[in-house]
Formats: structure tokens, C-alpha cells, sequence
């Protein structure tokens, strides 16, 4: 089998979720390309096809979340290579997301994270119900470029102005591009509270990251 | 049935395992495991199926997820299990009829039958984020809508000028002012005795909700509470302190669950199945004596697609036809009020849930996010509907809804706004405007014309 084959092979066996063989898969590449090539040209393509199928609703988060524990096993496999060849996965930025202070939900938190985490964000998911002060003291301590701050409840929105003022109370509002979400967030609210994005789906919410994040960097 | 001291036992005795383990070593592995085993299939040019071996095997699948799965203790990180005897057990038990309400305005809610003849159950209001400028007149609106049984109560998110917020002090002031407001409506309605069945719709949390259910702000034992489960088949103590406060005072429990498709339990297929598993959550752990589904679309939001449809109709079959309980649906529009779009969308999911057994609740304008956007004439509109179609099967509510999906599935993903009861009410009088009334009448026209009778 060439090259190019498993990696293809590797691709399919991420978008099924099917973690066994496509670290099998990974096994066997290594064999005829670099660690990079896999990531590049075998991992990287099947998350894209993984956001896609979510995005269009042809798989669901079940179908993603197993894609993307496949991926991370095969990352887990990858990394001591690289690290040992002197190569690194180059990251687009990092990332600490979390539901607001008094909100449990966390499914749309969840499918962010990943499709960030697999979009080549670092991802510092805090989990839900955290204070405004959580997000900036893992800010702080990660360096993060990003905070996200999901909401689903009107009684908890109010919660992601929190994380504004309290950004704005350090002095540290402009260090950090702040993403809202959740279901009953919308534009207007972004907009009232101040902050820099909102994303309407997840798939939106992960392009816009890039976006902002690359005009914040003058691209 | 399994004791509620039995329930309190098991979460803290139960088997232990962390949240993710709980959602991807058990839970969806199993909701898999059921749709393949049952066969279930989701058919998009169906979405109202009249298959009863269908519903049967839906509610089979969901027996088994429960059996297996059972209710995650977020707090203990524990599960609560049931053996199959229990649940069978519960089913047997569980209340067949919730009586709501005092004096001349009380009613008795029990369950039906998919093609069922009897007129269902029709309730009204809307529990969505409402300025308190209007509240008031939005509750006495509602309760004089004649044909409606219940009422749902609006949801404020200020006391004065302070904000509320979830778990805050304020939250608990703007509960008990909601009580108050809500039966107040209802008495200038002339329905004083009426039942609010969505307590508390101002307060996320157990502390401000159980705080406002003194009975010294308007709160009764015949109203009822809404208990929410976490996504999927997750419980807090949150939630299980105000079963424990409500059933220690014999009020009313509402098993409240939203189910969402696209989310851990997969497709339209395992979201039917899950929706009908949160009936013996519901009966067991949240001591129900009535159930309110509202399956959501994880993108859309919006109940009125194809596959949305399909899981609240095969779900409300499986639980109409094999658990004789009080069972009504929510559902959500993606257009706003004061729109075409709106009614046909409105027309598609009362059709859906009516046929299949169910009770019925106004379908909620623009995805239930825009603020004072529900009207009084969208519930006077589920009302006619539900009185006018009473004895609609499901064959040929499936024949009407795919003709109104054909006007309004084009504009899912970017709906119309429409208007809010400021910019269409006469906030005085409660009277929709001259606009308005031409939309909604023309709309019935069209809806009569696609066989659509109102009452």
C-alpha cells in the first residue's frame, strides 16, 4: 500500500470515529512519511470533512465527538515523533471557552470546543458554571488569544457581560478577543455588552475565530 | 413505584462514573444500540408516520436505553438504575390524569390516543422573556381565550430596574413579582381559579423557584412546575430540590424535556427514542403527574423541519399509545410573529402532535428568543386549531403537513422577524392591529383551503 493510500485510509477511519485503526493507520504511514504529512495531508482533511458533514447535518455530535477522540488518539501517537524530529504542530491560536457562572449546558460549548480544538486551536475547555474571574485567570495563565463564553439561558446571558467588565475592570479588555454563544444570544446582545463575535452555529463561531483572530494579527 | 426516599438513596449509592464517561461510554453507545435493534428508521417524506408497529418499537428501544442507562446525578456523579420491573412498575403507577386549577376553572388533563376523536387538551401562553410593562396584560389576554384549559406564564428578567440573573437575588424577587402578576391576570381575566402550569418561569434556580412558591404570593398546589432535566437524562439537586420541596407539599410536577437532535442522541431516529425515555425519568425521578416534550433542533433551533416533526410524533405515539399520561408538546417556530409563516408553521406542528395523542401548547414565534415577541392571538389560533381538527388522524394530518411544509421550509434558515406586541398590539385595549388581523385572517383562509378546519 503507498502513501498516499493510507493516508486516504487514515482520513475515512477518523470521519468514522474508528479509533483502533486509524492509529493502526497512523502506525503503518510513519513507515513512509513524516509525521507532518500525516497530520497535513490525513488527519487535517478528515476534520474538515467531519465539520462539514455536521455543518450540512449528515452526522451528528456523536458521529464528530468519536472523530474527534480518533484524532486525538492519533495526535497522542504524532507528537512524541515530532517532538523528537524537532518538528511542532503549528497552532492558529488558543482558546479558553466555558459555559457562564449558574449555566449547566454545555452540548454547544462542547461542539465549539472540538470543532476548534480540530480546526488547530488550542482549547482550554473549563467546562460550566464558571465565574468571570475562571476565564480570565486561565486567560492569563494559557496566554490565550481567545475567550469563549457561552449562555443559553436569558437569566445567565447577563453573565457574559460579566466576563467583559470584569476584563475591562483588569485593564486587560484589549487583550483578548471575546466570542459570545448560546441559544438565546443573538448579534444585538453581542453587540450591547461589547463584545467581539458572536457565532450563530458552531461551524460559524469557529470561522469567525479565525477571522478575528487573523485581522487582530493584521492578516 | 420506587420510593422518591428510594430515588434520594440511589444518588447517592448509585454507580459512579464521570460525566463524560456517563455520555460516551454508556449513553450513546446504547441509543445506538436501540435504533439498530428496533429497526427504527426516519422517513423525511414522512413526517407524521400513522405506523403504530412503529411507535411500539420506539417506546420498546426507549424502555431499553432507560433500563440500561438510567438518570446521571450531576452533583454525586452517580447513576440512578432501575431494574425493568421497576420501571414497568412505575408505568403501571404513574398519575393517568393532573388536575389543574380551583373552584369553576379547574380541569382534569389526562392522555390519549393517536387518532384520537376527543378534543385535546389546549394550552396557552408562553413562558419566553417578557418586559414587565406587559405581563400583566399578556396573562389576563390569555386567560380569556375560553378554550384554553391552562396557562403558562410569562418569563420576566427585572424587578424594577435591576437586572436578573441566574441564581441571584434579583431572580427571586422577579419570581415572586411573576406570581403575583400571573394570578392577578388570570382574576382581572375573570378565570381567577385558572391553573399556571410552567412555574416558575422567571427562575432557573430551586432556590428562587421553591422561595416564589410560597402560597402567600398567589401559588397553589393545583398549578404546576416544570422539571428540567439536563442534556441527556442528567438530573442536579437543583432540579431534585424542588421535587423534594413540591412533593412534600402534593403540588403538581411537570416533567419538562427538550431532547436535541443532533446532539448526544444523534438523529431524528435516536432523539424519538430519547424523548420517550424522559417519560420514566420523568415518572420516577421527577415524580410526574404531567409531561411536557419540546424536542429542539441542535442547528435550526426551530421544531417545524421534517425530521423535528417526525421525533416529536413518533415519540408522542410511542408514549400516547403504551403510557396512558397527561402529555402535551411544545413547539418552536423559526418566524416570528404577526407572519404567514408563522401559522403555517404553527398549523404544521399542532397538526403533527394532535393527531399522535398528544395535548397541545402554542408553538412559540421566532424560536422563543425575541422578547414580548409571543402574541395572544397565536394562542387563540391553537385553540381553533386544536377544537376545529379534533378527531384528525395521523394519515391525514401527514398529507396536510407536507403541503404546508412546502410553503414555509424555504425560509427555516433565514425566517422572517415579524413583529413584537408592541409594534402589533394595541398594549391598552390587547387588540391586535388592522395589519395583524388581515395576516391572521388571510392566513386561516389559506389554512381552510388546505382542509384546516377552526372552531
Amino acid at each position: 500500500m503507498s502513501g498516499d493510500d493510507t493516508l486516504k485510509r487514515i482520513e475515512e477511519a477518523i470521519v468514522r470515529g474508528d479509533k483502533e485503526r486509524s492509529s493502526q493507520l497512523v502506525d503503518e504511514a510513519l513507515r513512509e512519511v513524516d509525521p507532518l504529512a500525516v497530520i497535513q495531508r490525513g488527519m487535517t482533511p478528515a476534520m474538515e470533512k467531519v465539520g462539514d458533514l455536521f455543518s450540512s447535518g449528515e452526522i451528528f455530535l456523536p458521529d464528530m465527538m468519536m472523530a474527534a477522540e480518533a484524532w486525538n488518539e492519533a495526535m497522542a501517537l504524532l507528537k512524541p515523533k515530532m517532538l523528537a524530529a524537532g518538528e511542532r504542530v503549528a497552532k492558529i491560536g488558543t482558546v479558553v471557552i466555558g459555559t457562564v457562572q449558574s449555566d449547566v449546558h454545555e452540548i454547544g460549548k462542547n461542539i465549539v470546543a472540538t470543532l476548534m480544538g480540530t480546526a488547530g486551536f488550542e482549547v482550554h475547555d473549563l467546562g460550566v458554571n464558571i465565574p468571570a474571574s475562571t476565564f480570565i485567570g486561565k486567560a492569563e495563565e494559557v496566554n490565550a488569544d481567545i475567550i469563549a463564553a457561552s449562555a443559553i439561558m436569558t437569566t445567565t446571558m447577563t453573565y457574559q457581560r460579566d466576563v467583559l467588565e470584569h476584563l475591562m475592570a483588569s485593564g486587560l479588555r484589549d487583550k483578548y478577543i471575546v466570542m459570545v454563544g448560546g441559544g438565546v444570544v443573538n448579534q444585538e446582545w453581542a453587540d450591547e455588552i461589547g463584545a467581539d463575535g458572536y457565532g450563530e452555529t458552531a461551524v460559524i463561531g469557529v470561522r469567525l475565530a479565525k477571522e478575528l483572530l487573523a485581522r487582530r494579527r493584521g492578516g | 413505584m420506587v420510593s422518591f426516599h428510594e430515588i434520594l438513596e440511589r444518588t447517592t449509592k448509585g454507580p459512579i462514573m464521570s460525566p463524560k464517561d456517563f455520555d460516551m461510554k454508556v449513553f450513546i453507545p446504547k441509543v445506538r444500540e436501540v435504533v439498530e435493534k428496533y429497526t427504527i428508521r426516519y422517513d423525511p417524506d414522512t413526517p407524521c408516520p400513522a405506523d403504530d408497529d412503529l411507535a411500539d418499537r420506539i417506546y420498546q428501544a426507549a424502555f431499553d436505553l432507560y433500563a440500561d442507562v438510567g438518570t446521571y446525578v450531576i452533583d454525586t456523579e452517580r447513576v440512578i438504575r432501575f431494574s425493568r420491573k421497576e420501571i414497568e412498575d412505575a408505568i403501571y403507577e404513574a398519575p393517568k390524569e393532573a388536575y389543574f386549577g380551583e373552584g369553576p376553572d379547574r380541569c382534569v388533563f389526562k392522555g390519549r390516543k393517536p387518532d384520537d376523536s376527543e378534543i385535546p387538551h389546549c394550552h396557552v401562553g408562553s413562558g419566553t422573556d417578557t418586559t414587565e410593562d406587559v405581563a400583566l396584560k399578556m396573562v389576563e389576554a390569555y386567560g380569556r381565550i375560553s378554550k384554553a384549559k391552562t396557562v403558562s406564564i410569562p418569563s420576566v428578567t427585572t424587578f424594577g430596574h435591576l437586572k436578573s440573573a441566574a441564581g441571584s437575588p434579583v431572580e427571586t424577587l422577579a419570581g415572586i413579582s411573576m406570581m403575583r402578576t400571573g394570578r392577578e391576570g388570570l382574576r382581572r381575566a375573570g378565570r381567577p381559579g385558572m391553573g399556571i402550569i410552567n412555574h416558575m418561569s422567571s427562575c432557573a434556580h430551586g432556590v428562587s423557584t421553591i422561595a416564589a412558591s410560597n402560597p402567600d404570593f398567589g401559588a397553589r398546589p393545583s398549578d404546576g412546575w416544570l422539571i428540567a432535566p439536563q442534556a441527556e437524562l442528567k438530573i442536579d439537586y437543583s432540579s431534585l430540590n424542588q421535587v423534594a420541596y413540591l412533593t412534600s407539599w402534593g403540588a403538581n410536577i411537570g416533567q419538562e424535556a427538550g431532547p436535541i437532535m443532533g446532539g448526544y442522541a444523534g438523529g431524528p431516529e435516536g432523539t424519538a427514542v430519547v424523548a420517550t425515555a424522559y417519560c420514566f425519568h420523568g415518572i420516577l425521578v421527577a415524580r410526574a403527574t404531567y409531561h411536557l416534550t419540546y424536542p429542539v433542533h441542535m442547528t435550526y433551533v426551530a421544531s417545524t423541519t421534517p425530521e423535528m416533526l417526525y421525533v416529536v410524533s413518533t415519540s408522542g405515539q410511542a408514549v400516547s399509545r403504551n403510557v396512558d399520561v397527561p402529555y402535551y408538546a411544545l413547539g418552536y417556530a423559526a418566524a416570528g410573529s404577526a407572519t404567514k409563516q408563522y401559522f403555517y408553521e404553527a398549523a404544521a406542528y399542532l397538526l403533527a402532535i394532535q393527531s399522535s395523542g398528544m395535548g397541545i401548547e402554542d408553538v412559540h414565534p421566532n424560536k422563543a428568543v425575541v422578547t414580548n415577541g409571543a402574541l395572544p392571538i397565536d394562542s387563540e389560533f391553537t385553540c381553533s386549531l386544536g377544537h376545529g381538527m379534533a378527531g384528525i388522524t395521523r394519515k391525514e394530518a401527514n398529507q396536510i403537513i407536507k403541503r404546508l411544509m412546502e410553503t414555509y421550509l424555504g425560509g427555516i434558515k433565514d425566517p422572517p422577524r415579524g413583529r413584537i406586541l408592541n409594534e402589533c398590539y394595541d398594549i391598552r385595549t390587547m387588540k391586535p392591529d388592522d395589519e395583524l388581523r388581515r395576516i391572521h385572517d388571510e392566513a386561516i383562509r389559506e389554512l381552510s383551503g388546505l382542509g384546516i378546519r377552526f372552531k
